[in-house]
C-alpha cells in the first residue's frame, strides 16, 4: 500500500481514527434501524394513505435526517485533527463534502415535500417532490462510504486493523489510500 | 516533526511520550463506561419512542408493532454497542467482556419484560 507521510505520531493517529470510528459505528446502527423503519412506514401507508409528518413511523424515519447530519458534522469537526484525511488544498475531506451536500439537499426537500403534500395527498415514491430527497440521500451515502473506507484503509495501513481478505475489497482500500476511489484527481 | 504550540521540549527533537499522551487525551480503550451509558440511554430512548407511539397513536401504531420495533432496535443497538467496545479495546490489554455481557443480558431481560407487561 502507498505510504502516507507521518504528520502526527502513529499512536495519536490510531486513537483519533478510532474516535471517528466510534461515531461511524453509532451512525451505522442508526442507518440500520432506518432500514427496518422502511417496512414499518410501508405498513403504515397501507392503512393510512397520507398522514401527518408526526406519526410514529415518521418520527423514526425523519429522526435519522437529524441524527446522521449531526453525526457527520461531529466527524467533520474532529476530522481536522487527522492530516491524512484532509481534502485538496487542506479543505474538508471530499467524501464529507459530498455527504454534507447530500444532506443539505435532503433538508431542503423535506420542506418542499410538506408543501407538495399539502395540496396533493398521494404518497407515491416516484412523485417529483421526492426526487431530490432520494438523490440527496444517495449522494450523502456515497460520500460517507468513501470516507469510511478511507478511515478503515488508514487504520489498516497503520497496522491497527486487519486488511480485507477479499481481493476486490483489498483493491478498493488500496485505491482509497492512493486517493483514486472516485477519480485520479480528487484525493 | 512540527508539533503544535505547547508540545515538545524546547529546541529541536521529536515528541516525547508525555507529549503523545497529551495529544491523545482520553484513550479509546478507556471509554467503555461512556459507551455503556450511551447504549443504555439509547435503549431507554427507544422504549420511550415506541411507547409514545402505542400510547398516543394506537390507531397508527398498535402495541404489537411498537414491541416488534423495540425488539429489532434493541438488537441493532446491542450489535453497535458490542462493536464499539470490542473495536476500541482491540490491540490493548483492556478487557471488558464482563461489563458487556452483563449490560447486554440486562437489556435483553428488560426488553422481554417490557414486551410482556407494558402497553397491553
Amino acid at each position: 500500500m502507498a505510504q502516507m507521510p507521518a504528520l502526527i505520531p502513529k499512536e495519536v493517529e490510531i486513537q483519533r481514527l478510532k474516535k471517528i470510528w466510534l461515531i461511524v459505528i453509532a451512525m451505522g446502527s442508526t442507518a440500520a434501524s432506518v432500514e427496518v423503519d422502511n417496512f414499518v412506514d410501508g405498513s403504515l401507508h397501507q392503512t393510512s394513505i397520507r398522514d401527518s409528518a408526526f406519526t410514529p413511523a415518521h418520527w423514526w424515519l425523519y429522526s435519522h435526517f437529524i441524527t446522521l447530519p449531526l453525526g457527520w458534522a461531529a466527524a467533520a469537526i474532529y476530522d481536522r485533527k487527522v492530516p491524512v484525511l484532509r481534502g485538496p488544498n487542506n479543505s474538508i475531506n471530499t467524501g464529507l463534502k459530498m455527504t454534507i451536500l447530500g444532506y443539505l439537499a435532503t433538508m431542503f426537500t423535506i420542506g418542499v415535500n410538506e408543501m407538495w403534500h399539502f395540496w396533493f395527498v398521494e404518497e407515491i415514491f416516484a412523485v417529483p417532490n421526492h426526487w431530490m430527497f432520494n438523490m440527496g440521500v444517495v449522494v450523502a451515502f456515497m460520500g460517507a462510504l468513501a470516507y469510511v473506507v478511507r478511515v478503515y484503509a488508514r487504520l489498516v495501513e497503520l497496522g491497527a486493523e486487519t486488511p480485507g481478505e477479499n481481493p476486490y475489497v483489498a483493491e478498493m482500500y488500496k485505491m482509497a489510500l492512493e486517493g483514486k476511489l472516485y477519480s485520479r484527481a480528487i484525493p | 516533526m512540527t508539533l503544535p504550540k505547547g508540545f515538545g521540549s524546547s529546541g529541536a527533537g521529536g515528541a516525547s511520550s508525555s507529549d503523545v499522551e497529551k495529544m491523545i487525551g482520553r484513550r479509546v480503550e478507556n471509554m467503555t463506561g461512556m459507551i455503556t451509558i450511551s447504549y443504555i440511554a439509547a435503549w431507554l430512548a427507544t422504549f420511550g419512542g415506541t411507547a409514545a407511539g402505542y400510547f398516543y397513536y394506537p390507531w397508527a401504531y398498535p402495541t404489537n408493532s411498537g414491541h416488534f420495533a423495540f425488539i429489532v432496535l434493541t438488537i441493532i443497538e446491542a450489535i453497535g454497542y458490542l462493536f464499539c467496545v470490542k473495536v476500541m479495546e482491540e490491540g490493548s490489554k483492556k478487557n471488558s467482556n464482563g461489563i458487556v455481557a452483563a449490560t447486554l443480558a440486562a437489556t435483553a431481560v428488560g426488553t422481554v419484560l417490557i414486551v410482556l407487561f407494558v402497553g397491553h
